[in-house]
């Protein structure tokens, strides 16, 4: 993961997160209007854009998500959950190309079933990761239930990403390739991520992700009689020990796991 | 930022770091109780403070989103949490006093939480946000990079929105239809946008590099900060009514639930 740190050695890629960021920014606020839970989260077409972005620009997409996530939080819902929401989009932004290295050695250029499959496997674990980390820090802080929160952001990010990337990756990575901005063009050989203990990484994120849905939903299901999706909000329980404490092994594998990849 | 007020205030005037060190320490004191009567007291210091920065305008902007997100706090809270004195039951729905005031004390919470972001957005310049920032230690090229992201959404917010009325008038209707046809929709929406966007990153960063940009490493501003007697005393009263609460929180008031 050095090259997060190494790349900010390249005024290319700092232009590219910053251009990243706003587009985010300015493409999520005009949809704020509709939320799915009014003042936490709302439809959000503008999360193709971490998963394609990641695939063309590597590193800068993972910053720029987490920047844009922040910027639109300041036009008027910034608050402490705002630091998980920066965690969360930054791993959304992150894990896609450091995973699709590892599962292709092909352009991700979204043509073939093979390849199709493989893009939605890691549109789904970065919308799981990204799911369980907000869902865990905003129940660890007492504001929504995880059962709530964590699947709305899942089927959110997901259906978006999965409906979206594979024409917008088409026409855009091979324009992106010809200007020269693709990230393995402008990080030098010695920065890009290599290879040893990447695929247990992938495990490790894979179960953390993939594992922290199914048991944050099992606790709160189970323990705390949370219902799914909107129903955890008849039923469901936040700031709880049971989700904070039970979750910490999970969002220990995929801090752990994000690491290694 | 974006509803920054250009005014001048008791809040304009402290150092960017004490804002930000304020503003974190606002959202810790709002995470100490649990009872609304507690919270609410921490509300009014905190609508003080907006008096103080003269960010009422802005408040008017938001007090409807204040008053949805409060209320949906407080409906949750009470629907899904049980207490011991039961005011309410239908079916498997039922209200107690407990979680009434406690789903009252979140919305609050929440309240406070946002209304100390704006008091924070309306007394903040982009400049003085990454500066506090840069003098938090943050490096100057990612604090420069969250400046020049905030500096370029209203440009591709422009841009968004005259591609989204481009695609209208040529018959793009984005409202109708179910939701996988509504995603599919923006497909001639993101292309146009993102090419857009990325077409001048190489002309931005060679303008960047042959004004210097990355060639030294200890840089200096044109903007200048001094700590002032009012940036430690503000930093200190915060501390202290926080250390406050806490004792108080310890010995078993502002608590309607043991929980955060």
């Amino acid at each position: 993961m050095k090259e997060l740190f190494t790349m900010w050695k390249h005024t290319r890629m700092v232009v590219l997160t910053a251009v990243i960021a706003s587009v985010y920014a300015a493409v999520l606020i005009p949809f704020k209007p509709i939320p799915i839970i009014p003042g936490f989260t709302e439809i959000r077409p503008a999360n193709v854009l971490p998963i394609i972005c990641s695939l063309m620009f590597g590193p800068a997409a993972a910053w720029g998500s987490a920047f844009g996530n922040l910027i639109g939080d300041f036009f008027g819902t910034l608050g402490l959950g705002s630091i998980f929401g920066f965690l969360g989009n930054f791993l959304y932004g992150f894990i896609p190309y450091k995973v699709w290295r590892i599962i292709s050695k092909e352009e991700p250029t979204i043509k073939g079933s093979k390849k199709l499959l493989k893009y939605i496997f890691l549109v789904f674990l970065a919308s799981s990761v990204c799911g369980v980390v907000i869902g865990w820090g905003v129940d660890l802080l007492g504001l929504v239930p995880f059962s709530a929160l964590a699947n709305i952001i899942t089927i959110n990010n997901f259906l978006v990403a999965s409906i979206l990337g594979p024409f917008l990756l088409i026409i855009l990575y091979p324009r992106i390739k010809r200007w020269g901005l693709l990230y393995s063009d402008i990080l030098e050989e010695r920065e890009l991520p290599r290879k040893n203990l990447r695929g247990l990484g992938l495990i490790l994120i894979s179960i953390g992700g993939l594992g922290g849905i199914v048991l944050g939903n099992l606790i709160s299901l189970g323990i705390y009689h949370s219902g799914f999706l909107g129903a955890g909000f008849i039923t469901g329980t936040t700031g709880s020990l049971g989700i904070a404490l039970g979750m910490v092994p999970v969002i220990f594998l995929i801090l752990i796991g994000s690491m290694l990849l | 930022m974006f509803i920054y007020l250009d005014k001048e205030s008791l809040l304009h005037r402290l150092h960017p770091v004490t804002k930000i060190v304020g503003l974190l320490l606002l959202f810790i004191w709002a995470m100490v109780f649990n009872h609304p009567l507690y919270l609410s007291i921490i509300f009014v210091i905190v609508l003080f403070l907006s008096i103080l920065a003269k960010s009422l305008s802005n408040l008017k902007k938001f007090w409807i989103l204040l008053i949805i997100l409060a209320f949906f706090s407080t409906l949750l809270w009470s629907l899904f949490l049980r207490g011991p004195t039961r005011i309410f039951k239908l079916g498997f729905i039922q209200i107690s006093k407990e979680s009434l005031l406690y789903g009252l004390a979140m919305g609050i919470r929440i309240d406070t939480m946002i209304l100390s972001g704006i008091i924070f957005l309306s007394s903040t310049r982009t400049e003085d946000f990454t500066l506090g920032l840069s003098s938090l230690g943050l490096p100057f090229p990612v604090s420069f990079a969250l400046s020049l992201s905030f500096r370029l959404v209203p440009t591709f917010q422009a841009t968004t929105s005259t591609i989204i009325q481009a695609q209208k008038s040529r018959g793009l209707d984005l409202e109708s239809g179910h939701l996988l046809k509504r995603i599919k929709k923006h497909i001639p929406l993101f292309i146009p946008i993102l090419i857009h966007a990325i077409r001048n990153t190489d002309l931005l960063a060679m303008a960047l590099e042959s004004k210097g940009f990355g060639f030294k490493k200890r840089r200096t501003y044109y903007l200048h900060f001094r700590y002032k007697w009012q940036d430690w005393l503000s930093i200190a009263i915060l501390a202290g009514l926080i250390g406050l609460s806490f004792y108080l929180r310890l010995n078993g008031y502002g608590v309607i639930f043991r929980r955060i």
